[in-house]
């Protein structure tokens, strides 16, 4: 962190050499600070044995991984995710590679993954269209892809895909607002997505319009946010001076939440519920203490790039699922979004993530 | 007579509170140089900003080869074959000198720019000039003042100019360049194109123009006049009321004592050398020279602005830390620099802040600026120097150069300065205005300030100082009581840097 | 060719001898006298013969600089015109107090780019700092030290991060666009590896209660923003250091020459702005009760559009808090309508980057009018 912020080169004067200086010795003073080691935080990831048939040590599979870089928690879950679950297999090589936002640097990274011939790829594109080309390449040299999410443009640029259901969490979100407004007449609906322009957002908004429609309720409200606790924390304080009165607000997204929660207790509001989205860790806590307007959550969990893993480690030794009766890994997970209440937290508060 | 290429009747221009232009003919010949007088704050600038198309006037006609014409912007003006060489002139010095000379109509070819050929005629417009040395490829920042004003006439050719306003041309040049522009000047007119000619210096006038126009108080009090003929006190009387050139106040006899300033050995590599010498309290020194010779460089490190290779500055005996202001300051010394508007001013901020900027400190308490008595003491000072106008709240680019010339010796007034160092202290200042400033540098002589002056002309130096420095090529290579000392004899010494023998 | 029907004006009717009389205290007797400068400051004497009240009283504003924001002054009126219109909870005390917090921490940081501006030079590491600031006070080591520290900590961190600033650019004479360029990936950079790219939620209740607390029902937040402005205004109009931010904004080397200490100075504009980033950052920091290194995400756009559509001007050496302060309550208060009135972000921005070139458009013509 020094390269950051320490001041002098060899061209500069002798009072900028002591600001330089001086602003080391702080850094060194305050890098106390920056610990982040609480002793007793056990790694929050999300890893599961595997049982049956399936446990047993098979032929070893090399599994090259490249997924963005983290500028979210929940990204930073997946690549945590990954590398955990790779340690629970003995017969697992786990290669990831520099995450990166760069659509092109990404590109390289791959193309060296298969240069390098590795079992099986893991990847999770930064964006879907502009990566196919080089999945595609990888699959006609013989390396299986699994797809993580964000789907490639081509079915030939995939063995497996493996991801989450936006459509389906604001379904899930809007039937659960149903239930509990059941009865009431034209009830204030808040919603506050997160960025706008990311198809993702849309297809949320458009289940959770379509499940609330189902019920006969519609969004009166509709903000976006960045997706940052600030800008979460920015536009909630508006949106509760436009609804003086509200009976129910979907967060899109958990990690702005804590900006959302933090307008709702600066505006000393609770008469409403709110439901959060992709579950992450404090969530979760917030609903199994019951004490906020946080009532639930609908997943669109990180755990799925441990099973990514999995999925990549059966493919490279060509089994199938256990419990299927297919002899080959599907083609095609969507992850169900699972809608968390107080009543069955406990059963998912460990594949929450840390935000 | 021939049909003029230039005729003005009558043109007004007012600005809010001011009447800049109030009624100016004026007749322009082709092949002819029209000088154009008149004191600072005339008007002079806001006809040849009308004249350019930066201004449109409010009332009156301009005639371009005999009919009406509405030049609407500056391109206008320029399309039509009016070019005009401002004295700070408007070059981009990162640029270079084709690059300058077709700015805004580079020559094209396939709709690219063509630099060859943007070169090619650079070089033949700089031949037609008769500087055919200046490369068409090199930056305008690295040439002297002297090249960059024939870049700017290569520019107005580049336009087939007919006429061409050139706004005090001389006042940056060094004698010999001052000839070799009056050469292409004459080029110029016996090519048929016509130059109105504005400048303070009679001689000039006297030697390059045919006729003369007078502006005052934004009237045209006189044109016409052939330039060669009128005798110099009527061209003074028509443009002040007054029949004197110059007034240079008389000396008080020389001041003795102990040296304030004493200058030993100073020496900057490549600027100058082995400069020693001393300034007495009360005592006026001037640097002579030309442009380049090392006198402004040498006036800049003993402030500290530049600094010293060599050498000590010494103020009272004591020693001033090596390129620090700050300590030149703190002894005393106050610098009023050569470019006032870029050097010295801060010209949208009121006239009283910009006479108090050096001595904040003073009138700090506790880092708050007192503003009474900061008002209090810059009102005394400024009206003690007659600064107009008297508001000191104005904004400092609404006054005349003479007036912001007294702003800046009022801050170091207004600072307890002991030793005033003045760097071109009348460029762009009227003559009016400069006999004030005279005085008033005697006066502050006579009052214990020492002063070291620099300038490029030399009745100046001979007039007002108590002694002389002659700077040539980086030394002084005489010095003497100006009184012992002609003008012709510093103009050799200058010049040639051969000594002359003075009765001491 | 001189026009017969015009003859010039007697040259020789002003009477010298009479003038130099009025001349006032000249050094020496000979002092001729210069009828232009009589000329000058009679035009400079006539607008004050007949100044109707209200303009004096205009004129005494103008130098906080009032008169020169009239076209921001519209158009907040018209913003308020139109909130009034079609928003029904537009004038309730609950939604001033929304849209003053929310303009709080970026009003905060835009008090110290305004002294950056004006000093000549730009700060586009603002955002970084507050993230980092934010971040690094809500360690899970530095939270173990209790709030007081935490606070101390963030404006530690944005003041010895806005000095390193001042130090490259003032003493390592590098170009200010590209050292806070650098500062805003590099401070970002630390910020993430210091937060591991996660958010740190704030325990302290003392903390979060800067952002929750009210002193006199006006939040802590705005009486925060209202200090810093107002701190901010004193040091720019009544102190040495504002007049030399002045001076070395408006032409360095004329304060150079002064005597000023350009380089010192400069490299504290930037620990000024620094320390404002700092102040952001709690504040930011205990409104959202987290710390992430995503804090402060393009603040130094919006800062910089604030100072500028206040009329400060970007080349330096002219501006004013008030302009500033005005700029960020027409932003704030154009998100504030868009989401009152349920409209999407998308025309929002739009009426945002219109309202950024019509207020300057509308300067600009003030300022021409105006000399």
């Amino acid at each position: 962190m020094s390269d950051v912020i320490s001041g002098p080169r060899s061209g500069l004067g002798r009072r900028g050499f002591l600001f330089g200086g001086a602003a080391v010795g702080a850094t060194l003073l305050a890098a106390g600070c920056t610990s982040n080691d609480s002793g007793n935080d056990s790694p929050e990831t999300n890893t599961k044995a595997v049982g049956g048939d399936n446990a047993a040590k098979g032929t070893q599979v090399t599994i090259g991984f490249s997924a963005p870089q983290a500028d979210h928690g929940w990204i930073g879950a997946i690549a945590k995710n990954a590398e955990a679950q790779a340690k629970t297999f003995e017969d697992v090589t786990f290669e990831p590679v520099e995450p990166t936002n760069d659509v092109a640097a990404q590109i390289a990274a791959i193309e060296t993954l298969i240069t390098k011939k590795v079992g099986v790829l893991v990847v999770l594109p930064n964006d879907g269209k502009q990566l196919t080309a080089v999945a595609s390449k990888a699959m006609a040299a013989g390396i299986p892809v699994v797809n993580l999410d964000r789907v490639f443009d081509s079915p030939l640029a995939y063995r497996t895909w493996i991801g989450g259901d936006n459509y389906g969490m604001g379904v899930s979100a809007g039937n659960f607002i149903a239930e509990q407004l059941k009865g009431k007449s034209n009830p204030v609906i808040a919603e506050i997505a997160g960025i706008d322009s990311l198809p993702l957002t849309q297809d949320r908004s458009r289940g959770f319009k379509d499940a609330l429609a189902r019920a006969g309720f519609k969004v009166t409200n509709r903000v976006a946010a960045e997706f940052t606790v600030a800008s979460g924390q920015q536009v909630t304080s508006n949106l509760l001076q436009a609804a003086p009165k509200i009976d129910a607000v979907w967060n899109h997204d958990d990690d702005q939440g804590l900006g959302v929660l933090a307008a709702i207790r600066q505006a000393n509001r609770s008469e409403f519920l709110m439901v959060g989205g992709a579950g992450s860790l404090d969530a979760m806590e917030l609903i199994k203490a019951d004490n906020s307007v946080l009532k639930a959550t609908v997943t669109y969990s990180p755990s799925m790039a441990s099973s990514a893993i999995s999925i990549a480690r059966l493919i490279g030794q060509k089994k199938g699922f256990s419990d299927l009766v297919e002899n080959d890994v599907p083609a095609s997970i969507t992850l169900s979004s699972a809608t968390v209440t107080k009543e069955n937290v406990d059963q998912y508060l460990k594949t929450g993530f840390r935000s | 007579m021939t049909e003029p290429l230039l005729r003005l009747s009558g043109i007004v221009k007012t600005f809010p509170g001011v009447r800049a232009l109030d009624g100016v003919d004026l007749t322009v010949a082709p092949g002819e140089v029209h000088c154009l007088l008149g004191q600072n704050g005339a008007g002079k600038s806001t006809l040849i900003k009308v004249l350019s198309g930066a201004h449109q006037p409010d009332e009156g006609t301009i005639e371009w080869k005999g009919s009406e014409v509405r030049f609407v912007r500056p391109t206008a003006a320029l399309n039509a074959g009016l070019a005009t060489i401002y004295q700070e002139l408007d070059l981009v010095d990162d640029l270079t000198v084709a690059e300058n000379v077709f700015l805004g109509h580079e020559p094209r070819r396939f709709g690219f720019s063509s630099r060859g050929a943007a070169r090619r005629r650079t070089r033949e417009l700089l031949g037609r000039l008769g500087h055919a040395e200046i490369p068409p490829g090199r930056e305008v920042g690295r040439l002297p003042a002297a090249g960059k004003q024939i870049v700017s006439m290569a520019r107005a050719l580049s336009h087939d100019a007919q006429l061409i306003i050139m706004d005090e041309p001389s006042a940056v040049l060094a004698h010999d360049e001052v000839e070799n522009l009056f050469r292409v000047i004459r080029d110029l007119t016996s090519a048929g194109v016509a130059v109105i000619y504005i400048s303070h210096r009679l001689a000039e006038i006297r030697e390059i123009g045919d006729r003369v126009t007078i502006l005052k108080d934004g009237r045209t009090v006189a044109v016409d006049l052939p330039a060669k003929t009128t005798p110099t006190n009527e061209v003074v009387r028509l443009m002040t009321g007054r029949n004197v050139e110059y007034v240079f106040p008389s000396r008080s006899g020389t001041p003795g004592g102990e040296p304030l300033l004493r200058v030993t050995d100073l020496g900057r590599p490549k600027e100058f050398s082995e400069v020693s010498f001393e300034v007495r309290a009360g005592e006026i020194v001037g640097l002579a020279g030309l442009v380049g010779a090392g006198r402004s460089e040498i006036l800049e490190t003993v402030y500290g602005a530049r600094k010293a290779a060599t050498g000590t500055v010494e103020i009272d005996g004591e020693p001033i830390r090596r390129g620090s202001v700050k300590a030149a300051v703190a002894a005393g010394m106050g610098l009023a620099p050569e470019e006032r508007k870029s050097q010295a001013l801060l010209l949208g901020e009121p006239v009283y802040r910009n006479v108090s900027l050096a001595s904040l400190r003073r009138f700090a308490r506790f880092g708050f600026v007192r503003r009474g008595a900061e008002r209090a003491e810059v009102g005394a000072v400024t009206r003690s120097l007659d600064l107009r106008p008297a508001d000191p709240r104005r904004a400092m680019r609404t006054l005349s150069g003479g007036n912001q010339q007294k702003a800046v010796v009022s801050r170091w007034l207004l600072g307890r300065t002991r030793l005033l160092l003045l760097d071109e202290p009348t460029r762009g200042v009227d003559i009016g205005a400069r006999a004030e400033l005279y005085a008033l540098i005697r006066s502050l002589a006579d009052q214990g300030v020492g002063v070291l002056m620099v300038s490029s002309e030399v009745p100046e130096v001979l007039g007002l100082a108590d002694r002389v420095l002659v700077v040539r090529e980086g030394r002084v290579v005489h010095e003497a009581p100006a009184s012992d000392l002609t003008e012709a004899q510093v103009l050799d010494l200058v010049m040639a840097g051969e000594r002359v023998t003075t009765a001491r | 060719m001189t026009d017969p029907t015009r003859t010039p004006t007697d040259p020789t009717d002003p009477a010298p001898s009479a003038q130099a009389a009025g001349m006032g205290p000249a050094p020496v007797a000979t002092v001729p006298p210069a009828d232009e400068q009589a000329r000058v400051e009679a035009a400079a004497a006539e607008p004050a013969v007949e100044p109707s009240p209200f303009r004096t009283w205009l004129a005494s504003l103008s130098e906080g600089g009032a008169t020169r924001n009239i076209g921001l002054i519209v158009v907040l009126v018209i913003l308020c015109i139109v909130g009034f219109a079609t928003a029904e909870t537009f004038a309730t005390t609950g939604n001033i107090r929304t849209i003053l917090t929310n303009a709080s921490v970026i009003g905060v940081v835009t008090v110290g780019m305004t002294f950056v501006i004006i000093g000549g030079g730009i700060d586009l590491s603002v955002g970084s700092i507050v993230g980092l600031a934010s971040v690094w006070c809500t360690t899970v080591a530095t939270q173990s030290y209790g709030p007081f520290v935490m606070v101390l900590c963030a404006l530690l961190v944005g003041l010895i991060v806005g000095l390193v600033n001042g130090a490259l650019i003032a003493y390592g004479r590098l170009v200010p666009f590209i050292v806070t360029l650098g500062m805003l990936i590099g401070a970002r950079g630390l910020a993430q590896q210091i937060a591991g790219l996660q958010t740190q939620v704030v325990k302290s209740e003392t903390f979060n209660g800067i952002a929750d607390g009210a002193f006199l029902g006006v939040p802590y937040l705005v009486w925060l923003l209202v200090g810093t402005f107002a701190i901010g205004w004193v040091v720019l109009n009544l102190t040495t250091f504002g007049r030399r931010t002045v001076a070395v904004g408006g032409n360095p080397e004329a304060a150079r020459l002064a005597g000023i200490d350009i380089r010192l100075h400069t490299a504290l504009l930037y620990g000024v702005s620094g320390l404002c980033c700092g102040l952001a950052a709690v504040m930011l920091t205990a409104q959202t009760a987290s710390g992430s290194s995503t804090n402060g995400q393009n603040y130094e756009l919006d800062a910089i559009a604030a100072v500028i559509i206040g009329g400060t001007l970007l080349t330096g050496g002219r501006g004013t808090l008030v302009g500033t302060f005005l700029g960020v309550l027409v932003f704030t208060l154009i998100t504030n309508l868009f989401i009152l009135n349920n409209l999407s972000t998308p025309v929002q921005n739009l009426a945002k980057g219109l309202i950024i070139l019509g207020a300057v458009l509308l300067q600009r013509r003030r300022s021409e009018s105006a000399t």
